[in-house]
């Protein structure tokens, strides 16, 4: 469903090929490294076997398209209607005050995007005049108006990419920290072990951007492995990247465990958990049934325990989280604390976000549990992202959580972006017609 | 008039006497034993002949203690390993570490620490440390092992100081706080953690209890706020009152227990910690009553 959409959104761009051909030579000038980046891509991309079905714009591709163009102008259209209302150029009568109160909040909302739409044509004006200083027969006019072309380009490229950051507005959940849950799936002790080693990928990204990482639970196999593990992640950014990496991973290689040398293939999963803040999000302590070992009896300087173990539900919906990470009775309640805020949260995000994404191809959320998201092929030595095609190698280097996992999550979000563009477009083409 | 902020401990319940303790009270009541070697331990198990992994030795000696009802029996075997590879809890452990084989140092001490919890002895004097919210405190025997519910006390102390300070920045900078019956220091190094101008006082009747405090207190950096004295507030009231008048709040979690109750403890308790920080009298009451009359002298009007 996903695919089809989205190819009918890159086939339209037929219809704007006159207008991406006047200026070929920003794309060559400005691009040569992305381009060349691209290919490398789909060259490395054969190796999984799928075609790659999409691929990722440039800005200037994205401004090539007539639907981007429309939409743009749209914006202006109604930023100046709102103006016209707000600024008293009708009289006061004929509007209701929350009406103007809605207009003035537009009006300020749209202010940044309208300013730097009108920066971009100012710009665009400013080549063309530069353009025909370029045929002069004074060389060291024409060589003055190269350089000046040199950084309108410049300038245009940045005020392109600076409108459609502004496009895209952040999701409320972006701002907030996460709990990283981890699982392992299909494949037995093999499963288990792969999930230790994506909990230490996670660990290490962690580390990498400078984020808190904070163990909220841990519960090890016999053979060295992990069944569950769930951790508290914290640190700008944080949830704005993760949230990219939910979803199923799937391990081919021969086991440590395994004695033919037969390949085997298991999965593990990857839930991502949106953190709240305490301020945008708030439990009822009266729905809380918190069980320690004092609650079945005793207490006090009758008894000595060393059960430290604290175990959270939420009676109305059931939901427990647990924890026994610490020596601290006290410690171990925030812990589960936290963890069943974030289940709650995710909970209650997950309608809207489920409702709001269907249709995008990175299921970008709470669970996303069902997808196989990610193949790691150690015979192969490459890890392969499925749901934009785009495959690195060298498996051992990617698990050490650094370079190469940053690289395939920055790549997820332009392309998350550009579906969130798309889809903006989508929608305006669908209101005009 | 003065309102005191007064903060006791409390947690009332009668202990029926045949409640736990199955048979361990033939040696007579308040029968206490210091040292674990002292005493002779029926059945420690041998140790293995061949190289055991950390979760092995966890699963014999869980066997162990269950077979000698000695209580909690996963959780002390799961501490004391855990204890012995470094860290607090198994599952902080990595779990490859788990599945490695002990060496034969580990091994010998994962022994010599379980023998001793086979008679009884706490865990947390076994490993001669616990967690307390945010600190870890050194423990040793006699003096009292800090209880979870009192780390909800100090919750309740904290959200009432820091009101009362207001958000003002040095407006703390004049709060100070007296602890009857400090122990490990447990309460009194949590405040301090909590509250970096605070001042405290803290008192025991016990030496051992009064060392292990300042012991704790230097461990943890935070010695220089913090005067200790051992004195004994039921019987030198006045030295109490002279050491620290006018303080902005009192806290303790004195004993509390029946003294009727104290045959009924189970052996960790009655064998290792101190009767003195328990034992609150025919009715609980008389460490409790006794402090409630030095509230009024030892808090200043604002207290």
């Amino acid at each position: 469903m996903a695919y089809r959409r989205l190819l009918s959104l890159l086939q339209r761009r037929g219809e704007v090929i006159p207008h991406f051909q006047q200026k070929p030579q920003h794309i060559n000038h400005t691009f040569p490294e992305h381009t060349n980046h691209l290919y490398h891509r789909s060259q490395r991309a054969i190796h999984s076997g799928t075609p790659l079905m999409v691929k990722l714009l440039s800005v200037d591709e994205l401004f090539a398209r007539s639907s981007l163009q429309e939409h743009l102008k749209q914006i202006e259209k109604e930023y100046n209607e709102c103006l016209h209302v707000v600024s008293g150029n009708v009289t006061e009568d004929e509007r209701r005050d929350d009406e103007m109160r809605t207009k003035w909040t537009k009006v300020s909302l749209l202010a940044p995007l309208i300013q730097t739409i009108r920066e971009l044509d100012k710009k665009q004006k400013e080549i063309t005049q530069t353009e025909i200083l370029l045929k002069d027969e004074d060389p060291a006019m024409r060589e003055l108006a190269e350089m000046e072309r040199e950084g309108c380009l410049q300038d245009i490229q940045d005020l392109r990419q600076k409108i459609l950051d502004l496009l895209i507005t952040d999701e409320e959940a972006d701002m907030s920290d996460l709990v990283l849950e981890i699982t392992a799936g299909v494949g037995g002790q093999e499963a288990m072990l792969f999930t230790s080693e994506i909990f230490d990928m996670y660990q290490s990204f962690a580390q990498h951007h400078g984020w808190s990482f904070e163990i909220l639970d841990h519960m090890a196999s016999d053979l060295g492995g992990l069944r569950h593990a769930s951790a508290s992640i914290s640190g700008p950014q944080s949830y704005k990247k993760m949230k990219f990496e939910a979803g199923v991973h799937r391990v081919q290689r021969v086991p440590k465990t395994e004695k033919q040398g037969r390949m085997h293939t298991s999965t593990m999963t990857v839930a991502v958990l949106p953190q709240p803040t305490e301020i945008s999000f708030t439990i009822n302590s009266k729905d809380l049934r918190i069980e320690t070992k004092r609650a079945s009896g005793a207490g006090g300087q009758h008894v000595n325990t060393t059960d430290s173990a604290v175990r959270i539900v939420h009676l109305p919906t059931g939901v427990v989280a647990e924890c026994q990470q610490e020596r601290s009775q006290l410690k171990n309640r925030e812990k589960a604390m936290k963890a069943l805020r974030a289940k709650l949260y995710s909970m209650k995000l997950e309608d809207e976000i489920s409702k709001r994404y269907n249709q995008r191809k990175i299921q970008i959320g709470t669970k996303g549990r069902s997808e196989k998201i990610r193949t790691y092929n150690f015979a192969q030595d490459r890890v392969t992202d499925h749901r934009i095609g785009m495959t690195v190698h060298d498996v051992k280097s990617f698990l050490l959580g650094e370079d190469l996992l940053d690289q395939m999550n920055s790549s997820l979000q332009e392309f998350s972006s550009q579906e969130a563009i798309m889809e903006l477009l989508g929608k305006s083409n669908q209101e005009g017609s | 008039m003065t309102q005191g902020l007064v903060y006791l401990a409390m947690w009332r319940r009668t202990l029926s006497t045949n409640h736990r303790c199955l048979g361990c009270r033939g040696g007579g009541l308040l029968k206490r034993v210091w040292s674990a070697h002292s005493r002779l331990v029926s059945g420690a198990p041998a140790l293995p002949a061949d190289r055991i992994t950390a979760l092995q030795a966890a699963d014999l000696w869980r066997t162990r203690f269950e077979e000698e009802g000695v209580t909690e029996p996963e959780e002390s075997s799961r501490y004391i390993i855990a204890h012995v590879l470094g860290a607090k809890t198994m599952e902080s452990v990595e779990p490859e570490r788990l599945t490695e084989h002990l060496s034969r140092g580990k091994t010998e001490q994962v022994w010599q620490l379980c023998t001793r919890r086979l008679s009884r002895m706490p865990v947390q004097y076994v490993i001669e440390e616990w967690d307390f919210r945010d600190l870890t405190l050194k423990l040793r025997p006699p003096v009292f092992i800090p209880r979870p519910e009192t780390e909800e006390l100090v919750e309740l102390v904290l959200t009432d100081l820091r009101r009362k300070s207001g958000p003002g920045v040095g407006s703390e900078s004049g709060q100070t706080c007296v602890e009857v019956g400090c122990g490990s220091g447990a309460i009194s190094l949590s405040l301090l953690k909590s509250l970096p101008q605070l001042r405290v006082f803290a008192l025991d009747r016990s030496q051992d209890a009064v060392d292990l405090t300042g012991e704790n207190a230097s461990r943890l950096g935070l010695r220089d706020r913090l005067q200790i004295y051992q004195a004994d507030v039921m019987k030198n009231a006045e030295s109490v009152l002279s050491l620290c008048g006018s303080a902005s709040a009192l806290v303790s979690n004195p004993p509390y227990l029946f003294s009727e109750d104290m045959a009924s403890l189970e052996p960790e308790i009655y064998r290792y910690e101190d009767p003195a920080a328990l034992d609150g009298g025919e009715d609980g009451l008389n460490v409790i009553k006794q402090i409630l009359t030095l509230a009024p002298l030892v808090l200043s009007d604002q207290g």
